[in-house]
């Protein structure tokens, strides 16, 4: 009775090594100034895309899905600082007044989530195929390396673009954008994986499991994939801000005809290039820098995270 | 020897790369709907019933139907597609830049396209690899942390803000609309497409083509029509190149930084050598073969740029080409030209292979260890 007792105690009293090892990332990463502070701007830039329930209110309607929400009377372009109210506070677009600060706000809501789940659905498939094909090997192997090689020799943008023709016949609104950046994004995770599962794969700890019987599934998944998880941590937190900016081109280049109101980056500052020639700037300027804040502090983070999770930097 | 069986290996693993990529265009061929695929199948001089009959005959010519009218099935497509590309059967489009034959029109714009990436290339290189040097030099010093601020706004901003923004800018000092302009006095070598651009003979690039004729007739006009050409490019080629150094920078300074810390450096500095020789014969030259190998990816990305620089600044090459296609011509009022799109796909896909192989050869004449 008195055994158990204290092999309980000394259950709990047991460090988890895990969260150790989570707790030095983390320091290491404070740390890390320039890291940090893009790190607080994307948890700023992420509150902003989760507080939606403000503006609302202020405006007088509850459908954010559109752009044409924030509109303020007519007239012509309103500079900076100069409207009354919190909302007019980065001026509003001509013709119909859109309040540019909370419809930047609403086009986060619509931009993040979609850089998300194109970073995370890419990365889960480039991931899987990549291990896969590192850890086994063979013409497998090479059909794989074949593929993404035919995927790289195209540039993004235009593959993009191929894909975004095609599936807008069949599919609505922006899931045709989504499709098309995850499969002209997968690739990437699956040759950086392929890397290291190659490298993995010659590990003493995996011999000891083949020696040990283990299935070729159990390899995969349980000793080589969680190895492989800290780099595609750094390339989806590189990507994503690179997504938001593919998003927002192909919005610019003009293939958002299913949705021209969408409240989108890109979009906004298509809207903002019309009242250019008159030497109203803010319609532009003001969503260009509010994504190129994000993309820079989600590169920050993303190179800390590169710099934090290098064994050598660790030591 | 050793060099030419590389080449060859390296040529022939190309090939499958080609082949893959002509698949990817062809199931994306099979995805869309058949209005989207007849469209293209015959010259837009067809109209009405007389259309109807063209297309049933095209069909059989471009191997998608049996004389009878029955479906081929489609692993045979891919083959009689495969013969179309080759003997340039790339379908027909209209938009407000082109009508035709895709093949023909990609021949036509894509010389500006090149013009713009030759000067692209040529201005990053002269910027890129004294200013490498000098952050490279000084690792963490102002200098440095300039140019890393630099790389990441260069790699943040999407290029058609960096455009405009430069428009605005700079647009105003630089004469562009004036009275020689090549669309306002068309000089005789210049031919209409039909659309609202001029194409210049014989090499399609305005730059040469006014050089070349100012050689050969002595007319001033032409040598202003190439100096006016010349300044169109300023503001596409600084949008081009600002995306581009912000790579170039980080990869000759990373370079710098680690053949900084070799044996080599140490020895030539203590056997006396000019801190100047040392950096430039030293550390310089080692440092810009890593940045070789990375010349490929740059150069996917600076195709990806041209399409967006092309578009911002109307500029008529094969960008602006595709993405006209791909959006029907003008306000939508044409449907999307499918094999326009797909057409250029294809080519830039190849001219991407191309340039990485010459990247590999470069890299393997000048490196000497590098032999897979």
């Amino acid at each position: 009775m008195e055994s158990a007792n204290i092999s309980l105690g000394q259950k709990t009293d047991r460090r988890n090594p895990r969260l150790d090892s989570f707790k030095f990332t983390l320091k290491l990463f404070i740390k890390n100034k320039t890291a940090f502070v893009g790190l607080i701007i994307v948890v700023i830039y992420a509150i902003f895309t989760i507080m939606d329930f403000v503006y609302p209110q202020y405006l007088g309607t509850s459908n954010i899905n559109t752009i044409l929400s924030f509109t303020n009377g007519v007239g012509g372009p309103q500079p900076p600082i100069t409207g009354y109210g919190w909302w007019r506070l980065l001026g509003t677009t001509g013709y119909n007044r859109i309040a540019i600060f909370p419809a930047m706000l609403a086009a986060l809501k619509v931009d993040i989530p979609i850089s998300f789940e194109v970073v995370i659905f890419g990365a889960v498939i480039g991931a899987i195929i990549g291990t896969a094909s590192g850890f086994l090997g063979g013409y497998l192997d090479e059909l794989v390396m074949r593929v993404t090689d035919v995927f790289f020799s195209v540039p993004f943008l235009i593959m993009a673009i191929a894909f975004v023709i095609v599936f807008r016949t069949t599919l609505p609104g922006l899931d045709p954008f989504i499709l098309a950046l995850v499969i002209t994004w997968w690739p990437i995770y699956a040759r950086v994986t392929r890397g290291l599962a190659l490298t993995i794969k010659s590990q003493k700890f995996v011999e000891a499991a083949v020696a040990a019987g283990a299935s070729r599934a159990r390899n995969i998944f349980v000793h080589v994939l969680p190895n492989v998880l800290s780099p595609i941590f750094v390339q989806i937190s590189l990507d994503l801000g690179t997504i938001v900016q593919i998003f927002a081109t192909l919005f610019f280049l003009g293939f958002a005809a299913a949705s021209p109101d969408t409240p989108e980056l890109g979009n906004l500052m298509v809207q903002g290039i019309n009242y250019f020639p008159t030497g109203d700037w803010w319609p532009l300027v003001v969503p260009g820098v509010f994504l190129v804040i994000f993309t820079i502090a989600v590169n920050l983070v993303g190179d800390g995270l590169r710099d934090v999770l290098d064994p050598r930097v660790r030591r | 020897m050793e060099l030419k069986y590389y080449i060859m290996r390296r040529i022939l693993v190309l090939i499958p790369t080609v082949m893959g990529l002509t698949l990817l265009v062809f199931l994306l061929f099979n995805l869309v709907p058949e209005y989207m695929i007849t469209a293209g199948l015959v010259s837009p001089h067809f109209q009405g019933a007389q259309r109807l009959q063209a297309i049933k005959i095209a069909e059989v010519v471009y191997g998608l139907t049996y004389a009878n009218g029955q479906p081929i099935p489609i692993y045979l497509r891919y083959f009689l597609y495969l013969k179309d590309l080759l003997i340039g059967n790339w379908g027909f489009m209209t938009s407000n830049m082109f009508t035709g034959n895709v093949l023909t029109g990609i021949e036509l714009y894509f010389p500006n396209t090149l013009q713009l990436t030759i000067f692209a290339t040529i201005v990053t290189f002269i910027v890129s690899i004294p200013l490498g040097t000098y952050i490279g030099a000084r690792p963490n010093s102002g200098a440095d942390q300039v140019g890393r601020i630099f790389s990441l706004t260069g790699y943040a901003m999407p290029a058609f803000f960096l455009a405009d923004a430069l428009v605005i800018a700079f647009g105003k000092y630089l004469p562009i609309v004036g009275s020689i302009s090549p669309l306002a006095h068309p000089p005789p070598w210049a031919l209409s497409t039909g659309g609202s651009y001029l194409i210049s003979t014989p090499t399609h690039m305005f730059v040469f083509d006014g050089l070349i004729h100012f050689f050969a007739t002595g007319n001033m006009y032409d040598l202003q029509i190439a100096e006016n050409a010349l300044i169109h490019l300023i503001l596409p080629v600084l949008t081009l190149t600002y995306g581009l150094l912000a790579g170039v920078l980080r990869y000759i300074r990373a370079g710098m930084v680690d053949s900084m810390n070799q044996e080599y450096v140490k020895t030539a500095r203590s056997k006396g050598v000019l801190e100047k020789d040392v950096i430039k014969k030293h550390i310089r030259k080692n440092a810009l073969i890593p940045t070789i190998t990375v010349m490929g990816l740059l150069f996917a990305s600076l195709l990806g740029g041209v399409v967006v620089v092309e578009t911002v600044f109307l500029y008529p090459g094969i960008g602006l080409f595709a993405v006209n296609a791909a959006l029907g011509g003008t306000a939508g009022q044409l449907q999307p030209q499918i094999y326009g799109v797909l057409g250029v796909t294809l080519v830039f896909g190849i001219i991407l292979m191309l340039a990485n192989l010459v990247v590999d050869v470069i890299y393997a004449l000048i490196d000497p260890r590098i032999r897979y």
